[in-house]
């Protein structure tokens, strides 16, 4: 009576991936089996919905920068970054050389730690633990400099604010910084060693095709990963990035393995940048000037679209002021949504059930960006 | 049973060397390198990491400067601090009201910080606040007992 079961006697059955599952962050996902294939995938946002969008309609710039550091846990820097960019262009703020030089050397750092942590997922989903507690281990080494100079290790509190940055970068902090980046460049060279149980999780699973990409609307190291070479800080160049020499790895495959090698070339990159950055970080003022942590938001009328490379993607913040204390409209576009709804949906269809964390944490997303 | 036990259990490790033998040497060499290294992490009660100077932690209040202006209460975005009046018996040498903050709302920004005129409510770096008790979060402007 036991082993004679035929396959097609198998019974469907629907499975719930998160939102409460070690494996997934807050993201829930439904997926409907048979046997060991899945049929279908459903996501199933909303866990963490905090509604930002509308919280920020209640609440002074300044406030809404100590908020946007909450989009995404995981990279906080940036979101306050695209946040202060757009309160500086509907008030017309001109922001010190020092604090954009400071804001992109932050914004680097913010984006290895992010890949840091994509590692270590991806490795935890994949049950490689020594590449999550590694790479955690080697992140704690940046939050220590962020600690530093943000006074927060995970949270900058506003630390890029409307105007420039909040506070200066303390003593010693350039030599800090200096210090950090042989750290991180022996953990990417420990990223870099291939070991088979990894390339056979990864290599040829969740392969996304460059038109597939491009229709879904991915963005960031998903979108590279497929060979599409976009990226804001080349195509739409913000602070200082026109200044400085970088490339944009792109690799052509689209599979998990893809994406993630995308990722840890990116953090070459972003090294490339901070030491250049460093180099010529000028000296002077990080606040324009007179500047009190009230922002005077009734003096700005208009909107604002304004996007930023972010780690997972392109971000972005859309801002109506109309002369009242708080703005008017915001709309946040975070690059997990398109990562997780639409690609993440698309991927998992036929797929066994062995393969959805792994696919799932390829895509590169924050539950918290997707939910805002 | 114990046997059939030890059996799983060399089977398992001749499957390990094996996996680990087609591994490039890179991931083992690693796992040798840190038997020697120092750990990440300290041993906390006995050791621990320094703070920095900046890091955002408890509040400190100096009554005597604080000119009641309220403007910390009105940045906060929290609503975290109150103006309250200064308790009864020392209501005579400070007539008017103190922020009094809630640590349990507070989410450590430091708006209140930066904008205060006169240096009065700063943050310190203490931030062992882990409580039990939901009480204990307030933050009055005159710790009365602190005073007995
Ligand atoms: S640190 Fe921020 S949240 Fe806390 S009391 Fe001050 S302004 Fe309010
Ligand atoms: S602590 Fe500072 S900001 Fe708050 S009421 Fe006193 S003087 Fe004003």
């Amino acid at each position: 009576m036991t082993s004679t079961q035929k396959k097609d006697e198998i019974g469907d059955f629907s499975m719930n991936f998160g939102p409460a599952h070690p494996g997934s962050g807050n993201f829930g996902v439904k997926v409907q089996m048979q046997g060991e294939r899945v049929l279908k995938a459903t996501a199933d946002p909303g866990y963490l919905h905090r509604g930002f969008e509308k919280l920020m309609e209640y609440r002074e710039p300044m406030q809404n920068a100590v908020l946007s550091d909450r989009v995404c846990v995981l990279e906080p820097l940036q979101w306050n970054l695209v946040h202060a960019e757009a309160v500086d262009y509907l008030m017309n703020y001109d922001v010190p050389e020092r604090a954009k030089y400071i804001r992109v050397i932050l914004a680097e750092l913010s984006r290895i730690q992010s890949h840091f942590i994509w590692y270590a997922v991806m490795s935890l989903g994949t049950g490689f633990m020594t590449g999550f507690n590694v790479s955690m281990g080697y992140r704690d080494y940046i939050l220590d400099v962020f600690n530093l100079i943000t006074g927060g290790r995970v949270y900058p509190a506003g630390y890029i604010c409307p105007g420039g940055v909040r506070k200066d970068l303390p003593e010693k902090a350039e030599n800090k910084i200096l210090k950090l980046l042989p750290k991180i460049d022996y953990m990417r060279k420990f990223i870099l060693k291939e070991n088979p149980a990894w390339l056979a999780r990864f290599k040829d699973v969740g392969v996304l095709s460059k038109e597939e990409a491009i229709k879904f609307g991915a963005t960031g190291p998903v979108l590279r990963g497929s060979g599409v070479g976009a990226d804001v800080r080349r195509d739409d160049p913000y602070e200082v990035y026109d200044e400085l020499e970088f490339d944009i790895p792109v690799r052509d495959e689209g599979d998990g393995y893809a994406r993630y090698c995308v990722g840890i070339q990116e953090i070459e990159e972003s090294m490339k940048i901070i030491t250049q950055a460093i180099d010529r970080l000028p000296k002077g003022e990080v606040r324009t000037p007179n500047l009190k942590p009230i922002v005077q938001f009734r003096k700005a009328k208009g909107e604002i679209y304004i996007r930023n490379e972010l780690s997972r993607g392109e971000g972005a913040f859309y801002m109506v002021a109309n002369g009242e204390k708080t703005p008017y409209r915001v709309k946040i576009r975070g690059p997990s949504f398109s990562h997780m709804i639409p690609i993440l949906e698309y991927l998992l269809t036929g797929v066994d059930y062995a393969d959805v964390p792994a696919i799932y944490w390829s895509l590169y997303q924050c539950p918290a960006d997707v939910d805002r | 049973m114990f046997l059939q036990f030890i059996g799983a259990y060399t089977s398992a490790l001749q499957m390990l060397i094996g996996e680990m033998m087609k591994m490039k040497l890179g991931i083992i060499s690693e796992v040798f390198k840190n038997l020697f290294k120092r750990p990440m992490t300290v041993l906390f009660p006995e050791e621990r990491i320094e703070i920095p100077e900046r890091n955002r932690g408890e509040h400190k209040f100096d009554i005597d400067t604080c000119i009641s202006c309220g403007s910390c209460a009105k940045i906060c975005p929290n609503k975290a601090i109150k103006m309250v009046e200064a308790p009864p018996e020392f209501k005579e040498k400070y007539p008017k009201t103190y922020p009094q903050v809630d640590l349990g709302k507070c989410c450590f920004c430091a708006l209140c910080e930066d904008i205060c005129p006169k240096g009065s409510l700063t943050l310190t770096t203490y931030v062992f606040l882990a409580t039990f008790d939901k009480d204990t979060t307030m933050r009055n402007p005159i710790n009365v007992e602190q005073i007995d």
